[in-house]
């Protein structure tokens, strides 16, 4: 206190400034400053943020951030990203949902638009207008942003999971490209396993990897969890079983062990180390050779999921953009999910992706993107195949926490360690049946 | 004189009301009123929205009904939850009784003199400065199934002729989180016990010496009896943290392979956070708690005695 009079006497002196004078300039020009800042962000330009995951390719970030700040620009709308990890965006929506308040986009993962439609916004009215313009949504996009009749998400991407496979390995054992069928994918995987090559798709806690492998694997044998009506629990079949017994095979057959311990991650690496020939992933790995192994690059190549008796399926994580309730800018979040979706702004961000996304709608199936390289194929021709966990019945929020729960997966799993095919069904039933009877 | 009287009375009531209000007591309450505040607001309204929640069938984004105790009653039921409550009791007596041997061990050693004393003594607490999650995921890529950096040292000493399946193999893999949880809680148990021994006076070891007390006897019927105390706190403390642990399985095995290492906390959080169910999310957090009452009012009480 002493130090502080002193001071200021002795600017008393100095300057000719009184304490009070002092205070009063200081006090005004703070005034002055905060005004200013409160002009410029509440009145003059409207913000809108959106709550995101940084992409595996951060050059498609780039882009978005780069959208962003032109959208400002030429529309006066202030478009802020912030970004946090896979892992946390399913916490940081929760958070959003049960306080009320946060961003005003949020890109929802999976099927977030069905559990989270009572907190989100109509949005029919933008993707009918997108439909109109860019020849339709495909038949995932419905699942994936329809609730009941109502839009609650627009679908912005899925991540196609393809077949990455080595060419010279298989050309090796006389194949000109991938087997179509699961099964004579299994006749390819002993011969390579006996050359020392494995196949590898992760038995263990990959939400990603080891789902997406195993739910199509699953509807191709023609099993299912549940029925039509998404309430009846049909998981026990014979061919569920069938299915069961395939994956045993091409366990015992065609992989190592290290699979029961892979989570999202570790089928990229022991591929790009060369100690697996064939995984089902998205492209990701073929773009991370660009840098860390050209070599590889050019033996690696994609192929569609294989076909089983009832056909083929994929599950590929789709992404959805949804708006909050509470937002106070909604008609500007719409806009400006609009604009994202449309061909220009849409085309240079999938384009710089390489693969790694494709886009809902019809008129993206034949982006300049695919014709950039050959091995885009499979992932072009993804979204087609692709379902959602709860097949045939709706998304829920029962096959979700099945999901979550590895219910699926952890049935093939016991399997693989080798639990007989009737008991392994009853443990998943009785768990679905545990999950589905609740309210 | 009455009036006198009356006067005098007034001014008693006065003082009286004075004096109650310069009193020690209610200062005390004024000044801690702040500490109380913050309690009230940080640790009782959370605690009770939780207790709220778990009695309810909430799931996001929508209010849910009062159901009383039923999500607790669907757990028990349960056969994925068996599991869960059965891996939190291995994993955390495992650890615990690990951790209480070995701190022992280590907090012996490093009481005796050796050269650069202090400098190991603070070394030892690295494990758990260092955050949880950064220090776990080297012990991933120690673990991994292809690099893993244990089993070509033990192949290469030829201890092992097959790779452990470290994190892929149901035993394994809780042994791995056993490993981690009990390196990184170790320092803890070390430094508490031997904070604990420094303060036991030399002059009861020279009576026992003087009765003819060999080491083991000294230290069963001197260190071990004076440790109780410290022991009994170290170990309440660890256990309620082991039981809420979250980071080191959530990281190496994500409650995996077949759900062998799922405990509270990871289960909670896939239930409610992935699965949006709030409601049972809590329960299962909370599903400890009445029995860690218990324990903590024991043990408390027990401290208080001696």
């Amino acid at each position: 206190m002493k130090k502080e009079e002193i001071k200021i006497s002795s600017l008393d002196k100095g300057k000719g400034m009184s304490r009070r004078k002092f205070l009063a300039l200081t006090a005004s020009t703070t005034a002055a400053l905060s005004f200013g800042t409160f002009l410029r962000s509440g009145l003059g330009a409207t913000k809108v943020s959106l709550l995101t995951w940084p992409n595996t390719l951060s050059a498609m970030d780039d882009v978005l951030r780069e959208q962003a700040r032109e959208y400002s620009k030429i529309k006066g709308v202030e478009i802020s990203i912030e970004f946090v990890s896979y892992n946390d965006l399913p916490t940081k929506t929760a958070a959003a949902v049960e306080s009320g308040a946060g961003p005003d986009i949020v890109c929802l993962v999976g099927d977030g638009a069905h559990l989270h439609a009572k907190s989100l916004v109509d949005v029919s009215d933008v993707a009918n207008t997108l439909a109109k313009e860019l020849k339709g949504w495909t038949n995932i996009a419905k699942d994936v942003g329809m609730v009941g009749k109502t839009w609650r998400a627009i679908p912005w991407a899925i991540c196609p999971q393809v077949i990455n496979y080595r060419i010279d390995w298989l050309k090796e054992l006389g194949y000109q490209k991938f087997p179509d069928t699961y099964e004579d994918m299994l006749t390819l995987a002993k011969k390579l396993k006996d050359k020392g090559h494995p196949v590898g798709f992760a038995l263990g806690r990959a939400l990603g990897d080891a789902n997406q492998f195993h739910y199509p694997l699953l509807w191709a044998f023609g099993g299912a969890e549940c029925k039509k009506d998404g309430k009846t629990v049909a998981i026990n079949s014979p061919e569920t079983a069938k299915a069961i017994d395939y994956r045993r095979e091409l366990h015992k057959l065609g992989e190592s062990d290290d699979v029961y311990a892979w989570d999202d991650a570790a089928n990229n690496r022991a591929f790009m180390a060369e100690a697996i020939s064939v995984t089902l992933n998205a492209t990701s790995i073929y773009w991370a050779m660009k840098k860390n192994a050209p070599h590889l690059r050019e033996v690696t190549d994609h192929a569609l999921a294989p076909r089983g008796p009832a056909g083929r399926f994929s599950y590929s994580t789709p992404f959805s953009l949804g708006i909050f309730k509470f937002s106070k800018v909604q008609k500007e979040a719409k806009a400006f999910i609009k604009w994202l979706l449309e061909p220009k702004q849409y085309s240079a961000w999938m384009g710089v992706g390489e693969g790694m996304m494709a886009g809902l709608l019809n008129f993206y199936e034949d982006d300049p993107v695919w014709k950039k390289d050959p091995k885009f194929e499979a992932s072009r021709l993804t979204p087609k195949y692709c379902r959602l966990p709860g097949y045939p019945g709706p998304p829920s929020r029962h096959a979700a926490e099945a999901m979550v729960k590895y219910v699926i997966v952890n049935m093939f799993a016991r399997a693989c360690k080798g639990m007989s095919t009737a008991e392994t069904i009853k443990i998943a039933e009785a768990e679905l049946k545990e999950i589905y009877g609740k309210a | 004189m009455k009036a006198f009287v009356a006067q005098s009375g007034k001014k008693a009531k006065k003082q009286l009301a004075l004096s109650f209000l310069k009193s020690e007591a209610l200062t005390g309450y004024f000044l801690i009123s702040p500490a109380l505040f913050l309690l009230l607001v940080l640790l009782a309204y959370p605690f009770f929205l939780a207790l709220y929640i778990s009695c309810s069938d909430r799931v996001l984004g929508e209010p849910g009904k009062f159901i009383l105790l039923g999500n607790f009653f669907k757990l028990f039921r349960d056969t994925y939850f068996r599991q869960t409550v059965w891996n939190s009791f291995v994993y955390t007596l495992t650890t615990v009784s690990l951790k209480l041997v070995l701190g022992m061990a280590l907090a012996l050693l490093l009481n005796q003199d050796f050269p650069c004393r202090n400098i190991i003594r603070g070394a030892l607490l690295l494990p758990w400065i260092v955050p949880t999650s950064l220090s776990v995921l080297t012990w991933l890529w120690m673990f991994d199934s292809l690099f893993s950096v244990i089993n070509y040292i033990l192949q290469s000493l030829g201890i092992i002729s097959k790779k452990i399946p470290w994190l892929g193999d149901p035993f394994w893999a809780m042994v791995s989180v056993i490993i981690v949880n009990t390196w990184r809680g170790l320092p803890f148990f070390a430094v508490s016990i031997l904070a604990g021994l420094m303060a036991i006076p030399k002059e009861l070891y020279e009576a026992a010496e003087v009765d003819g007390a060999l080491a083991v006897r000294k230290f069963w019927h001197v260190t071990l009896p004076l440790l109780q105390p410290v022991i009994a706190v170290v170990v309440l403390f660890s256990t309620i943290w082991t039981f809420a642990d979250f980071q080191i399985v959530y990281i190496l095995t994500h409650g995996g392979p077949l759900n062998a290492t799922q405990i509270f906390a990871t289960m909670a959080y896939d239930v409610a956070l992935v699965a949006g169910r709030i409601g049972e999310g809590a329960a299962i957090s909370l599903f400890l708690f009445p029995a860690l009452l218990v324990v903590i009012i024991l043990i408390l009480r027990y401290l208080r005695q001696e």
